[in-house]
């Protein structure tokens, strides 16, 4: 995970997981979920994305339920990362233990720099995102403990031996 | 010099595995861990195919409360599946058909102040009523917790809040929660602990302090814990048979971030508007708005001062032709309290329905769920946009009290309390 590319999709501050994805839309069905998402919010986005998008968000992003459906639903639809302010807690621990970059803005006005739809690309080497239009705007690196999830990919991966059924 | 702690400090320093307790992230053990038939259901195939064990099955809470009974054919086999599971773990605590797990958790012995408490579901936070480190979780992070009894935390810095004053007889703990998301807005208290102080004449009942510590998550916080004293005391030795042993007390002079101080004598009944719990007003402010429906219940309400006070308001009246109230008490404690104090037949006979001790609408799974045009007074704990239904559905906020006045009127309106 050196690079991540796509397309920006733009968001407000305190986008709640109600929104991002529907609790109607709860089940053990993938592609109900898959659907879910923006379902309410936008009926038309969610045909529209494309592997690798990326989420950009204000503040507490991600705010509300802790129903893991709604990460789910970000990895069926393959979004690459999320880009925000910040996150609401349990959102930022669900989407790390699963692997799915969450990742702040060092400077939060940097988000009004970004156009919906273009291309941005964002760098773990140095922790930057770059924009189609050629901006470079500098990301939080991401602690050590939550680099250690991903690298595992992901929580589960952590778990010690020691906890299986004997 | 040694640090001043918080209690919250305290609780993660006394549960930590290794290190010193002040590292970025701490790997500690908990005390229980919380489950209901939704979210566990996320986790059984990874735990099952991993073949791993629960940690101690005797601190284990489980319920079915958002499916209870399923509403339909995929939920009847995720709800058959999560029973299935549990009987097969042989869970000590598997609550069938007998509430919200919140309620559940507070209604058991396994939470006690100064425990840490993690749960699969944002509430789980309501544990800290009477004085517990309680926090919700995703389902990963409770399958880990779940194998081992443990977790990885951050330290939280405190906001202290310190209640002063006498709480308005036509005020409850919901309106002082929703003050608090008025002041300090969703993420006001993002990844802090707010550690409640109570000096208010006469101190908060215990289903205030419920109340409180619920909707804390809606400001963002990790854990909402009130400090506990004679209040947390009388209701732990009530429910156990037994008084808790020391308590876990924030040092006098701890680093808090800042602290705020309300004058709860100043307090009026607040509302939430559409589509956000902290988009609170004074209820006075209000223009006239017909209500469809009004909804007495969730993890954040439906305990049996909420229901008293509903039928204080309702007894010997008849609610408006154009409403329907739907109460759900939060457990079948709770709803056994309320047969007994004579409040289901009050309020039955004033033209409430009455449902079975579970999640209800809330979430928008179950029945009671908001069509396009319907307008709900609710006692529940969000009104992001769609949550309870219909996208273009809209819900306000408010305490037991005002949702009552609101569905005999028939509209919520600034003279609900004139």
């Amino acid at each position: 995970m050196n690079i991540i590319q796509g397309r920006a999709w733009l968001f407000g501050d305190n986008l709640n997981t109600d929104v991002i994805h529907p609790p109607n839309c709860y089940s053990l069905d993938p592609v109900v979920v898959r659907q879910g998402l923006f379902s309410k919010f936008d009926p038309t986005l969610q045909a529209r994305l494309k592997s690798g998008d990326i989420l950009v968000g204000g503040k507490n992003f991600g705010c509300g339920s802790s129903r893991e459906t709604s990460i789910r639903s970000l990895l069926l639809n393959d979004i690459g990362a999320i880009v925000a302010v910040d996150f609401a807690r349990i959102f930022f621990r669900n989407a790390t233990n699963n692997g799915l970059p969450c990742l702040q803005f060092a400077n939060a006005e940097d988000r009004q720099k970004l156009a919906e739809g273009e291309t941005v690309s964002i760098s773990f080497n140095d922790w930057t995102l770059t924009s189609e239009t050629g901006l470079t705007i500098p990301l939080t690196p991401a602690g050590s403990f939550v680099r250690k999830i991903w690298s595992a990919g992901g929580l589960l991966n952590l778990l010690p031996d020691s906890a299986k059924d004997a | 010099m040694s640090v001043r702690e918080t209690l919250s400090d305290k609780v993660i320093r006394s549960h930590a595995l290794n290190g010193t307790g002040q590292e970025d992230y701490v790997h500690a053990r908990i005390d229980a861990l919380l489950g209901h038939d939704a979210t566990i259901a996320l986790l059984i195939n990874q735990f099952e195919q991993r073949r791993l064990s629960i940690w101690d099955k005797s601190k284990v809470i489980f319920t079915n409360d958002h499916f209870s009974p399923a509403a339909t054919i995929e939920r009847a086999d995720i709800s058959a599946n999560f029973l299935r599971f549990s009987r097969n773990q042989k869970i000590d605590n598997l609550l069938v058909d007998k509430g919200i797990c919140h309620q559940l958790l507070i209604e058991n012995r396994l939470c006690q102040p100064g425990s840490l408490i993690v749960g699969a579901d944002s509430h789980t936070i309501m544990g800290g009523g009477l004085g517990a480190c309680a926090t919700g979780m995703g389902s990963t992070d409770i399958l880990f917790a779940l194998a081992t009894g443990t977790t990885w935390l951050r330290k939280p810095k405190t906001i202290r809040v310190i209640f002063h004053g006498s709480l308005p007889g036509n005020c409850s703990g919901r309106d002082i929660i929703l003050e608090l998301l008025r002041l300090l807005g969703e993420d006001g208290a993002q990844y802090r602990c707010l550690e409640f102080h109570d000096f208010s004449q006469p101190k908060l009942s215990q289903d205030n302090r419920f109340a409180i510590a619920n909707m804390a998550v809606e400001i963002g916080a990790k854990f909402g814990v009130f400090v506990p004293d004679e209040i947390t005391l009388a209701y732990c030795s009530e429910r156990d048979q037994q008084t808790p042993g020391d308590l876990v007390l924030p040092d006098a002079d701890a680093d808090y971030e800042y602290t705020l101080e309300l004058d709860l004598s100043e307090l009026g009944p607040r509302i939430a508007k559409p589509w956000s719990p902290a988009n609170v007003v004074a209820v006075s402010e209000l223009d006239s708005i017909p209500i469809s429906t009004a909804f007495l219940g969730s993890c954040s309400s439906g305990r049996i001062e909420d229901i008293q006070e509903a039928a204080e308001e309702l007894d010997g009246k008849t609610i408006h032709p154009d409403v329907r109230l739907i109460i759900i008490p939060a457990s079948i404690n709770i709803f056994k309290q309320a047969l007994d104090k004579g409040y289901v037949k009050t309020l039955t006979e004033a033209g409430a329905i009455f449902n079975q001790s579970s999640c209800g609408p809330c979430g928008g799974i179950d029945k009671g769920v908001l069509g396009s045009t319907d307008v709900c007074i609710s006692t529940s704990n969000r009104n992001f946009r769609g949550r309870m239904g219909h996208w273009d559905s809209q819900t306000y906020l408010a305490s037991a009290r005002t949702v009552a006045r609101a569905a005999l009127k028939g509209c919520i309106s600034g003279d609900l309390y004139s």
